[in-house]
């Protein structure tokens, strides 16, 4: 599905990514942790095509493409889904309107026509019961005036409308309550499936009891320093990063 | 009403600064005018063109917007309206109103509809000046402007609308202006009156073809009788090379409503001069614009709201989103004078620049003499919203279509506030003409 070879990037000339592998199969779930200014976030924007970011060396290849070779939009109608960690503010651009665009964008992409209206507003009111989105949000302006657990929310909202074959979650867990991370991840969960990957960034184990990694991966400085099975998030909570970075030096 | 007009105070700085070079331009447009209307004379207006300066750069009022393109070659135009290229002479589709069409300031009788009905009182300006309905009385604005001095020695004709006391107009009187042909110099005056209580709903379409060129003047005086209403939807959409000069001067009576919307959607040089007098208590203005310029277009709106009687209400919000080379000017001037007690006035001002070349230059304008008011303004010049953009491409939604939906959200309320609906409709189709958008297709089913 996604394999990163040796990536490097940096943002003002500042190098964050140093030297990146990650391989994710079809189906699999993928946790990067790490400390904070490790590039979990730099990952992210690399991989969904924020421009800022000057990829220098290394490769993306996306289920076959040449993913940095694609812009942002190209990106998400081939299958790319980012999960915003500060999902963005559109105020006059409803949310329906700022969907049935995104929705129709990929319809164009795979040559299909644009979706119906009456089979539109049933595929909304069937993925907003998934994230107990009210038809409230639906209708107001992307994101306006939003809690941040509504708007966490509104992405996985975005995410079911859209089915990308691969996600990336921005610590999708910052800000929310128990019970909006809970809704949350149970979204995700219902849409797991053999051939949808996910990448989950967080900083805190927590997210990982209620969507649980394949694999998790520890980022530190740019490059993953260990990888292991889901219990080595228990072991991050319960010692910190310290003594990984103290294995990295020596 | 001219008697109360005098009576107040001059506000505002006199700054009328006569330049030789400009001077000599300005004579030299009115010997040509002469020659071409050899019958247009008038004493009054003659003296104000020798005695007010000619516009130049240095006139606060056309400090950010040249007039050399008024010092071209004119020629008299015998256009007449021309049905032959497909052109319906009703720019508004669908629209159900009377009609009254002008070719290069020329009334066409033919293309024309007027309401007949009791109350009502509708025709070319000449035919009313014939018949003593209106007098040529210089207004406030010709007495201060020099375009609009011409106006009042050039224009022979124009539209005439009388609403009486109490009558309201059934449909929308729509005039539309359309320029053609190379170097016509157009006069157009226009005079509306609506009554105590009366409503009037008037569209002025100015429209131009692919080869005009010269100059439009036009100007609108209105009058709205203590509480009248007289909404006027303005919309530009000129082809060619037309330099647009449009006036409205505006006097209202206590309790009126008057609401002016201005769409411009193109035009190679167009210049909006709003002058809107609040003489009566009570009385309360709208005034809204919208203006979406491209290539090298030059789109000026000044506007003058004069709050001159207590509880009267004023607001405003103009915006615009400059592409390429293209240069807005926004000046919007309000006065408070010293007895108008209890004013609320509002003015917003919002501007996108959607290109690195685009120029805007905006400058609010309050002067408050009285102490009891509230007044606030605001103006921004800004950028397309980056993390938007970006927001909405990694949702799959293409960088055309994003911009669309932002430029979308930010001008809707203006493009939706046209008194006749079908005017919202038709403007926001021929903008998404020029900018190569996708209709603007709101899901009203949804």
């Amino acid at each position: 599905m996604l394999k990163i070879n040796q990536l490097k990037a940096s943002v003002v000339g500042t190098p964050i990514l140093k030297g990146l592998d990650l391989h994710i199969r079809p189906g699999e779930v993928h946790a990067i942790m790490g400390p904070n200014g490790s590039g979990k976030s730099t990952l992210a924007s690399v991989l969904a095509g924020r421009e800022e970011y000057e990829v220098s060396e290394g490769t993306v290849d996306f289920d076959g493409q040449d993913l940095l070779d694609m812009d942002a939009t190209e990106r998400a109608r081939s299958g790319l889904f980012l999960a915003f960690q500060y999902p963005v503010e559109i105020p006059g651009v409803s949310n329906i309107n700022f969907m049935r665009a995104a929705l129709n964008g990929k319809r164009e992409h795979a040559g299909l026509d644009p979706i119906a209206a009456k089979d539109f507003l049933n595929l909304v009111k069937e993925k907003a019961s998934l994230v107990e989105l009210d038809g409230r949000l639906r209708d107001r302006s992307v994101n306006e005036g939003f809690s941040g657990g509504e708007k966490k929310r509104n992405e996985i909202f975005q995410m079911a409308m859209l089915e990308p074959k691969f996600a990336v979650l921005d610590e999708t867990d910052s800000g929310l309550d128990i019970d909006a991370l809970r809704i949350v991840a149970h979204g995700v969960n219902s849409m797991r499936s053999p051939d949808r990957s996910f990448l989950v960034i967080t900083h805190y184990q927590r997210l990982l009891d209620y969507i649980v990694p394949d694999f998790v991966h520890v980022l530190v400085d740019g490059k993953i320093v260990r990888t292991g099975g889901k219990e080595l998030a228990l072991e991050l909570e319960e010692r910190g990063y310290d003594w990984i970075k103290e294995g990295v030096v020596s | 009403m001219s008697s109360a007009v005098k009576s107040q105070p001059q506000l505002g700085p006199q700054r009328l600064l006569a330049h030789p070079a400009s001077q000599a331009k300005g004579l030299e447009l009115d010997r040509q005018l002469q020659a071409i209307f050899p019958d247009r004379t008038n004493e009054a207006a003659d003296a104000l063109l020798t005695t007010l300066p000619v516009p130049h750069r240095r006139l606060e009022r056309w400090k950010y917007t040249a007039v050399n393109g008024f010092w071209t070659d004119i020629a008299r135009s015998e256009a007449i309206y021309d049905d032959a290229n497909g052109l319906n002479p009703m720019p508004i589709p669908g629209l159900d109103a009377y009609l009254m069409v002008f070719v290069n300031g020329r009334y066409d009788e033919t293309t024309s509809n007027l309401p007949v009905a009791e109350g009502v009182s509708c025709m070319p300006l000449s035919a009313a000046e014939k018949m003593g309905l209106v007098d040529r009385v210089l207004s406030d604005v010709e007495r201060t402007d020099w375009f609009a001095a011409l106006n009042g020695k050039y224009a022979a004709d124009g539209a005439f609308l009388s609403i009486a006391d109490g009558v309201i107009l059934d449909r929308p009187l729509v005039v539309h202006h359309r320029q053609q042909g190379l170097g016509s110099p157009t006069f157009l005056r226009h005079a509306l009156h609506v009554g105590k209580h009366a409503e009037a709903k008037v569209v002025t379409w100015s429209s131009a073809s692919n080869d005009a060129s010269g100059f439009v003047n036009v100007l609108t005086t209105g009058s709205v009788g203590d509480g009248g209403n007289l909404k006027l939807d303005k919309v530009q959409n000129e082809l060619g090379s037309v330099h647009h000069l449009a006036m409205e001067s505006i006097d209202q009576a206590a309790n009126s409503q008057f609401c002016i919307q201005t769409g411009t959607i193109q035009g190679h040089w167009v210049r909006n001069d709003l002058f809107i007098r609040l003489n009566g208590s009570g009385a309360d203005t709208i005034l809204n614009g919208a203006f979406l310029p491209a290539h090298s277009e030059v789109i000026d709106n000044h506007t003058t709201v004069d709050h001159r009687m207590p509880h009267c209400t004023s607001s405003e919000s103009y915006k615009g989103i400059l592409y390429d080379r293209s240069k807005g000017i926004f000046n919007g001037k309000v006065f408070v004078r010293p007895d108008a007690q209890q004013t609320n006035a509002y003015q917003q001002n919002a501007n996108i620049l959607a290109s690195r070349e685009a120029v805007m230059n905006a400058k609010p304008e309050l002067e408050i003499y009285a102490d009891d008011v509230k007044c606030s303004h605001g103006c921004t010049i800004g950028q397309f919203d980056e993390e938007a953009l970006f927001y909405a491409r990694s949702r799959g939604i293409g960088d055309a279509e994003a911009k669309s939906m932002l430029v979308h959200a930010f001008v809707s309320d203006i493009l939706d506030g046209f008194a006749v609906a079908e005017v919202s409709l038709e403007v926001r189709h021929r903008l998404a003409e020029k900018h190569g958008w996708n209709r603007w297709d709101e899901p009203s089913e949804l």
